[in-house]
């Protein structure tokens, strides 16, 4: 043990970046030479204290950062030091090449049976816990072979542009797996900017993209703002996660001379079970009529059938759809009913031509006065102003308990409006109950991975879960 | 498992050979075998090289004890190594687990709890954020680690680094590492004037949930490579974020939330007065005393040289 051992202490309050990097690495490798010198009383154990009096970021080698903006910026970089098998690593921690180093090249798949799971994912609901959405091999199987040739072709020719993150069923289930499925080439986009993404379609001649709402967005004000010619092989994309406008939609598949369809899914469906934009049909504002292997009606609360054009619970029923959540009968049941119907929260309508239309979250439906209220068609309202960027509803208590509604507002850039002005709009365009009591400007909208507006959020009902509480 | 009726009146029908997604893969394999699967920067990976990857994590996972119907977690972004993590893991019939990057404390140790993942593989800088957490999911075996994606930012003002090089001897376990420099960083914060400060298990000293101070325990040969990088005051990172590029709407959710002494106890701290406080803490715990001095002459050249491969980014 230390006890009575004199320590050296280096105190550097006017160091630098690098200074932070490399004071503690001079000092390790002194300290190991010393260990084969068996001269290692002549270094002794050290403590540093340093600061830096620049502004930096130290980063690993993977990580991409725009050197010239920092320098415009004053940020001093410094790569840090390699953490791996021959040097300094993370106690309690093992390599992935170390582990990968006690395999071989040659493995038999094991067997599995359709209803075995292969992956878990876990999605947040409105409250409590997330919960571990269960896809089965038969899910992805049947997402693979059936549902996705119904709405996009993947060949073996094809160049798919990994930017949806993988981790999501999205990304994973409409990406990778049916690129691999068909042969196809994948490429990666690890982190995420405008700019990654364009390179990456350029660079590779991507063919096939699935991206959300915002990706298309940041990829025209690029287009629009260089004026030159933007890359021309992608010959299908795929939106989803949130709507597309259809202003985007048109735009983008002009100038990126594309055609992209719009898909409906979730991770209890494994992703995509309907699109829109099929075939070139396409309706705006709709989800698109369901893929092959689908069965997708409108439910009411007693889980009845619904006539064409009536609002109600969309359900879903296929060989797509989970079995259930991990560990989690009760949510089970109440998302899936006896018959195999899925309850997905969203409530829409069909029309005669059997295409789907979204109308909102049921549980983000605000009721005011015995009146039901859709969040989405304030939104639409409010974002007709033409200084407004984004828009969100949610529900708050007014003083007498009712609910009410407040608007989250972003204005685009440049433009400035003050809450009258905005009531004012609302005044003119839609019926008293439903309109704004309270509006509230912001920079951004808390959004998901996908883009979906995160209204738990705005509504102060989501508790911080990446704060780690003292558990005594 | 679930008990619930087949959708049989859903029409259409899988009819492909290869069932699980293993398999899929190695069939695949055989037919495209020189074909381009994974493109990812400058490298590309042949279906071939995607199979031998993937095979080679299925056998790996296997030598670490990971069996059929195991779950193991995965916080990994879009690298290549999410697919040979991926694939391998569906080749040896396990159950992938994978989850957001950007997922911190509660959200992942209630995933990691919740499906019982026996191991993760993540990213080498979610170590800390693993480890901390680590002794809420007893059936957590293995940490696997990949990539280079450290990420610490440094501020005159706001951040403090301490590093401590020290002989494996000094201490019994890695985990009285963390213990005791722990220890010393409560101690020395508390001292500072944040009465909330604890140690959170393996990793992190917090106030009010969030973050005071990261600690990082590194082993090298014969030594214990701690680093840690405290804040004394607010930080403003919107600066870093700039060159960084992250979607405006997540921004809030890739950095940990964190703290200061600035902001816990409302008043400010010198870093000369901190590191006294630091001196003082482990003379108490560990009894040794300080002697303030430089690097040797062996040691500065070390440093230039390690000056100049931190400065080549």
């Amino acid at each position: 043990m230390a006890d009575g051992r004199t320590w050296r202490l280096i105190y550097n309050p006017e160091g630098d970046t690098t200074d932070v990097v490399a004071y503690g690495a001079a000092v390790a490798e002194g300290r190991i030479a010393g260990k084969y010198q068996l001269s290692s009383t002549s270094v002794p154990d050290t403590l540093i204290v340093q600061r830096s009096t620049v502004r930096g970021i130290i980063a690993g080698a993977d990580v991409r950062i725009d050197r010239d903006l920092a320098t415009r910026e004053g940020i001093q970089l410094a790569k840090a030091a390699r953490q791996g098998r021959n040097s300094a690593r993370a106690v309690g921690t093992i390599q992935l090449s170390e582990v990968m180093a006690k395999g071989s090249r040659a493995y038999d798949a094991k067997r599995v049976k359709p209803e075995d799971p292969a992956v878990i994912l876990y999605t947040s609901g409105t409250t409590g816990n997330p919960k571990g959405v269960t896809l089965t091999h038969e899910n992805f199987l049947f997402q693979r072979n059936t549902i996705v040739p119904s709405i996009m072709e993947f060949t073996e020719f094809d160049r798919t542009v990994g930017v949806l993150p993988l981790y999501h069923v999205y990304g994973l289930s409409n990406g990778l797996i049916p690129t691999v499925n068909a042969g196809a080439g994948f490429v990666m986009v690890a982190q995420y900017s405008p700019q990654s993404l364009l390179s990456a379609i350029a660079d590779t001649k991507a063919t096939i993209m699935p991206a959300i709402p915002s990706m298309y967005q940041h990829l025209l004000t690029i287009a629009r703002a260089r004026k030159t010619t933007m890359p021309k092989s992608l010959r299908m994309c795929v939106s989803g996660g949130a709507p597309l406008p259809l202003s985007v939609l048109r735009e983008f598949m002009e100038v990126f001379d594309t055609q992209i369809v719009e898909g409906y899914g979730l991770t209890e469906t494994a992703s995509c079970v309907s699109a829109n934009g099929r075939g070139g049909v396409f309706k705006e504002g709709s989800i698109g009529p369901v893929a092959t292997g689908v069965e997708m009606t409108i439910f009411d609360d007693n889980d009845s059938e619904l006539p064409v054009g009536e609002v109600g619970e969309i359900v879903i029923r296929s060989r797509t759809v989970t079995p259930g959540y991990w560990n989690d009968p009760a949510a089970t049941s109440d998302a899936i009913n006896p018959d195999g119907w899925f309850h997905t929260g969203d409530l829409g309508y069909r029309d005669e031509d059997g295409f789907f239309f979204i109308t909102d979250r049921k549980k983000d439906l605000i009721i005011r006065g015995g009146f039901n209220i859709s969040p989405r068609e304030v939104e639409e309202v409010i974002m007709l102003h033409p200084a407004i960027q984004d828009a969100a509803v949610v529900a708050a208590p007014d003083k007498h308990d009712q609910e009410m509604v407040v608007a989250y507002v972003v204005l685009k850039e440049g433009e400035s409006l003050t809450g009258r002005e905005v009531m004012d709009h609302c005044v003119a365009n839609m019926a008293p109950y439903k309109r704004p009591k309270n509006v509230v400007f912001v920079d951004t909208l808390p959004k998901s991975a996908t883009g979906k507006v995160l209204r738990t959020e705005l509504r102060g009902e989501a508790t911080d879960r990446r704060l780690v509480e003292r558990s005594e | 498992m679930f008990g619930r009726k087949k959708a049989n009146e859903a029409a259409g029908s899988g009819g492909a050979v290869a069932v699980g997604l293993g398999e899929m893969l190695q069939e695949i394999t055989k037919r495209y075998k020189r074909k381009q699967a994974i493109h990812f920067e400058n490298v590309t990976y042949t279906y071939q090289e995607l199979d031998e990857n993937a095979n080679r994590v299925a056998g790996g996972l296997e030598a670490l004890g990971v069996r059929q119907g195991d779950r193991v977690a995965m916080m990994l972004p879009n690298i290549p190594e999410f697919a040979f993590t991926f694939f391998g893991i569906q080749k040896l019939g396990g159950v992938a687990v994978p989850f957001n990057t950007m997922y911190k404390g509660r959200e992942i140790s209630f995933i990691l709890k919740d499906s019982g993942a026996k191991a993760i593989v993540c990213l080498s800088n979610f170590a800390n954020l693993i480890n901390e957490i680590r002794d809420e999911c007893p059936a957590l075996e293995h940490v696997i680690v990949t990539g280079q994606r450290t990420l610490v930012f440094v501020d005159p003002d706001a951040t403090v680094n301490v590093q401590l090089v020290v002989e494996k001897t000094n201490f019994e376990s890695a985990d009285s590492v963390f213990h005791t420099v722990g220890g010393v960083l409560v101690d020395a914060f508390q001292a500072a004037g944040v009465k909330d400060a604890w140690y959170k298990h393996m990793g992190a000293i917090r106030a009010h949930g969030k973050k005071l101070a990261t600690i990082l325990v590194s082993e090298i040969e014969n030594l214990y490579v701690v680093n840690v990088v405290g804040f004394l005051k607010t930080m403003d990172a919107d600066p870093l974020f700039r060159v960084l590029w992250v979607p405006p709407e997540i921004k809030d959710k890739a950095v940990e939330p964190s703290t200061s002494v600035e902001e816990e106890s409302g008043t400010t701290i010198t870093l000369e007065a901190f590191k006294d406080l630091l001196v003082e803490q482990f003379t108490k715990k560990l009894g040794v005393t300080f002697d303030v001095g430089e690097l040797t002459r062996d040691e500065q050249l070390a440093y230039q040289k390690n000056r100049a491969l931190a400065g080549r980014i």
